[in-house]
């Protein structure tokens, strides 16, 4: 197996302010990529634990606010032994601009990462101007 | 340092301003955790757990295939090892913002009881693993029959 350099953990707690809390539980700030191609935009973000159930994207303003919920219930009848991280909601906002087309913003969430797919605007799509001879 | 509204300043404010940023980068080093609020740690992170009759390890593994995972059991070692692919991006991407990180992991865990190895399962869901370790025999509690003289 090649070496490469080990992924890290990162988890920070934030204080929800614009997450709607519905449940116990603390909240965190999910890490996330984002890429952009001639097309589109893509935004990845981690969230474990977080199904296709309790996952709620929406677009405010020029806000994309997401909220991902975790379930605790499996730990009713165990003990913890040892815990490396905890287990919390996660929200994070985007601001967009109106280079997105807005009615076209795709997610999907599979093994704990959702990704958002934001297509560009017509008008801001690189195109060739062609040259008209005369 | 945020931003700061700019005014007609003599020459003396700037100097005012140096110190300023000295106690702060002196505040930065010094600080006894330069991350506040972050936890850094291995990866992946993991629970232990356990009930009366299994250990459960889960660990935090998003967006990583079945097939990249290698988990064993010697002993009361576990051992979960991997790869995180990154995702196939064309060519023609260009990354705005990356924090989450790729790469090969491998890490073992001393598990807190003796378990039965023959009979360890795993399962992976929305990026969580859920490895759970049936307790061997002699590790589980056993009532002790008093019997009468």
């Amino acid at each position: 197996m090649e070496t490469k350099e080990h992924p890290t953990v990162e988890k920070k707690k934030i204080t929800p302010d614009k997450c709607v809390v519905t449940g116990k539980g603390e909240w965190y700030f999910p890490l996330s990529d984002i890429y952009e191609t001639p097309d589109n935009f893509t935004i990845l973000i981690d969230m474990p634990g977080v199904g296709t159930d309790n996952i709620s994207i929406d677009l405010r303003d020029n806000e994309l606010v997401i909220n991902g919920e975790v379930s605790q219930e499996a730990y009713t009848d165990e003990k913890v032994v040892y815990n490396e991280y905890n287990i919390g909601h996660y929200h994070r906002h985007f601001v967009i601009s109106d280079a997105i087309n807005r009615d076209k913003i795709e997610a999907k969430i599979s093994d704990g990462v959702l990704s958002l797919v934001l297509p560009k605007a017509e008008h801001v799509k690189p195109r060739k101007i062609e040259v008209k001879t005369e | 340092m945020g931003l700061m509204k700019w005014e007609r300043t003599g020459p003396l404010d700037s100097l005012t301003h140096i110190q300023k940023e000295m106690s702060d980068l002196l505040d930065i080093l010094s600080s006894t955790s330069p991350m506040e609020g972050y936890a850094s740690m291995e990866f992946p992170p993991i629970i232990v757990s356990a009930n009366e009759e299994h250990v459960f390890v889960r660990a935090e593994l998003p967006g990583i295939k079945i097939a990249d995972l290698d988990i064993q059991v010697v002993d009361d070692v576990l051992t979960i090892k991997g790869e995180r692919k990154s995702v196939a991006v064309t060519a023609k991407a260009t990354y705005l913002r990356r924090e989450r990180n790729y790469g090969t992991f491998a890490r073992s865990i001393m598990l807190p009881e003796k378990v039965d190895v023959e009979r360890v399962s795993a399962s992976y869901k929305n990026g969580v693993l859920l490895v759970k370790l049936p307790k061997a025999a002699e590790a589980k509690p056993k009532q002790v029959v008093i019997q009468k003289a």
